[in-house]
């Protein structure tokens, strides 16, 4: 095996980051179980007492937003990213395809903050649908968006759509044509071609993108921030306030935790549920 | 070269006429007419990218011809898609869904057409029979061998009853000895049930046993259209002497042409060739006769001959010998030839120096390239 030590050197890196985030989060579960000393830096004693803070209504409240707005964001953006998916991967012109294509990478490129302040001019009581909708005279006065779940939501869409259309994109290009030729030369048309064969085998696609939707949106903080302002709190947001406001490291600690233990069952329920669908082989 | 013996539009079951199609700047098919009669069995033959698949996917609507017409039981389906064109087809993968059994499969056509469960139970069960694959209703695609899926597929495409069976190289992905099994069931199969089918292969061994008629096609024509027997005892060109069955290629001279008969000079010898394909060639022009292995017969050293070579491989087939010769001289590098009977391993060791006979008056003569 004489390529054992490049082996070694290849992933002599990833082992040195793996070393470094392990430490990270050694550091957090540490903290998480230490007592909070007001108006102090360091932590006291050894306690479970975090933990059983996580159940105050408050703070469950919270967790439970957080999952709630998860589950909307991931849901919009598979029902938004599935026909663009479906379009990127079947236009058969390539300028249409880069053109698709450009427009659903460009906003990765643009960062979270970015994106989230252009949401801001969309969607303020001045903005652009706002004034819009005021024009024509449809509504006489602004519509609440900012500062709502309904506005979060819509600018996570925009900040996980790209990748959601990736992963489907990948999941409905692994499809074989001849399985929808072979649906249309059985007699169906386009529609039942799609619900009977295309649609059930991009379904390992569908899940792999909304499990990632999900996970990806779980840690979302700028757009919360800015967009919800403090009335649309979510775990990422609560974690900075008592972190960097309240100076409660042991209990920011703990919320990191009991988030990142959130995610781990949530993606893990997923897994379980989509389990069938693994067995489809599409070659 | 025409393709003759055409079937005309209102006998054909699938017809088509001056078809053309580009791809790009490609010609993947250039006019080409074909007519395939009601029950027919009917082979397009090709080596990859003679056009082979492109009309298979005319006839089934995939692709839509440039020019010309394509016809389905006298009905121009040019502008009609796939679902409504009443095809049964069975593609190189199979393109089983993975996601419904293997009863499920098959019934997919018949929901499509909105046959009552009752009796879409019973045709399906009926068309599990046909193929040998009764039990197998529940079993998921992946679960089944290569063979199986393949009758699965043969199943899914027959149970609607189609016009037409379009076949994809259904072959190819099986083993040998489960190849040639299958293809007597399948013709068998096509017989009963009295179907037109369309077959593509770049197999020439199975194009030879399985069809009717035979379309040999290269670079988007029909280079010949004929039975197997036709196809390989006169073939209509070089290209498709050398594609069809193995064939010889010896470079002559002509030395004289009457009639039917022409005298071709080979090396030193003369030998007589059929020479209705050599009609209008000036003396001494160069041509090509093809010879088939089997129509060289192998001659001790000293008695009359053509070729003078010696043994340089034995191929042992069981059933005969192929021998190859290498040869002096100008004719051609190596030959192949066919012995039947086995003794010819004892008879002509390697090395041993031959002579070569040729029947003549069967070989294929063309002007040289």
């Amino acid at each position: 095996m004489n390529q054992q030590p490049f082996v070694r050197i290849f992933t002599a890196p990833a082992t040195l980051c793996a070393v470094g985030f392990l430490a990270a989060m050694a550091a957090v579960l540490q903290y998480s179980l230490r007592a909070y000393v007001p108006g102090s830096l360091d932590p006291g004693g050894l306690t479970l007492a975090n933990f059983a803070d996580l159940l105050k209504p408050l703070y469950a409240r919270v967790f439970l937003d957080t999952v709630v707005v998860c589950a909307m964001t991931a849901v919009v953006t598979l029902i938004v990213g599935y026909p663009l998916a479906y379009a990127l991967v079947r236009v058969e012109q390539p300028i249409l395809r880069s053109i698709l294509l450009v427009i659903v990478v460009t906003p990765l490129f643009l960062g979270e903050v970015v994106r989230t302040y252009a949401w801001i001019i969309v969607l303020g009581n001045n903005g652009f649908i706002n004034s819009l909708l005021m024009s024509l005279g449809l509504i006489g006065k602004p519509l609440q968006l900012m500062f709502t779940s309904f506005g979060v939501v819509v600018a996570l869409v925009h900040v996980t759509l790209p990748v959601m259309v990736i992963m489907l994109a990948a999941g409905l290009s692994h499809i074989d044509r001849d399985y929808p030729r072979a649906a249309e030369s059985l007699g169906a048309g386009p529609i039942r071609v799609f619900l009977t064969v295309t649609l059930p085998l991009s379904l390992p696609g569908v899940v792999a993108g909304t499990t990632t939707a999900f996970a990806w949106t779980f840690s979302a903080f700028a757009t919360p921030q800015l967009i919800g302002g403090g009335r649309v709190n979510m775990i990422s947001n609560l974690v900075y306030q008592l972190g960097f406001s309240s100076f409660n490291f042991p209990f920011a600690a703990t919320l990191c935790v009991a988030g990142l233990a959130l995610t781990a069952l949530v993606l893990g329920l997923l897994r379980l549920a989509s389990r069938p669908l693994r067995k489809i082989e599409v070659h | 070269m025409k393709p003759s013996a055409n079937l005309e539009g209102e006998q054909a079951a699938v017809h088509f006429d001056v078809v053309s199609k580009r791809f790009d700047d490609v010609v993947a098919l250039n006019d080409v007419t074909l007519g395939i009669g009601r029950s027919e069995f009917v082979t397009l033959l090709g080596p990859s990218g003679c056009g082979k698949t492109t009309l298979l996917k005319l006839a089934a609507g995939f692709l839509g011809p440039d020019g010309g017409s394509i016809s389905i039981e006298g009905k121009r389906v040019n502008d009609i898609p796939t679902y409504q064109r009443g095809i049964g087809m069975m593609f190189q993968n199979y393109a089983l869904f993975p996601h419904m059994s293997v009863a499920e499969n098959v019934a997919y056509g018949l929901k499509t057409r909105r046959v009552p469960r009752a009796e879409r139970d019973k045709r399906v069960a009926d068309a599990l029979a046909l193929v040998k694959l009764m039990g197998m209703e529940n079993r998921k695609p992946r679960q089944l061998s290569g063979g199986q899926q393949q009758r699965v597929a043969l199943a899914r495409a027959l149970v609607i009853n189609p016009t037409v069976l379009l076949l994809d190289e259904p072959f190819s992905a099986l083993d040998k000895s489960l190849r040639s099994s299958m293809q007597v069931e399948l013709r068998e199969i096509q017989r009963k049930l009295g179907l037109t089918t369309i077959f593509v292969t770049h197999d020439q061994g199975e194009a030879l046993s399985m069809s009717d008629r035979m379309a040999v096609m290269s670079e988007g024509r029909i280079r010949q259209l004929g039975s197997p027997v036709d196809v390989y005892r006169s073939p209509a060109d070089p290209f498709v002497a050398s594609f069809v069955g193995d064939n010889n290629r010896l470079r002559g001279q002509l030395v004289s042409i009457q009639a039917e008969q022409a005298i071709v000079a080979l090396g030193d010898a003369l030998v007589q060739v059929p020479g209705e394909r050599l009609s209008g060639l000036e003396k001494s022009a160069a041509v090509d006769l093809f010879v088939r292995p089997e129509q060289f017969r192998i001659v001790a050293p000293g008695e009359p001959c053509v070729i003078k070579g010696s043994v340089v491989a034995q191929i042992y087939q069981g059933g005969h010998v192929d021998l190859q010769i290498e040869c002096s001289g100008s004719v051609g590098d190596r030959l192949l030839v066919r012995s039947p009977g086995e003794q010819a391993v004892l008879r002509w060791p390697m090395g041993a120096p031959v002579g070569v006979a040729i029947q003549a008056d069967r070989c294929s003569v063309f002007p040289a390239a």
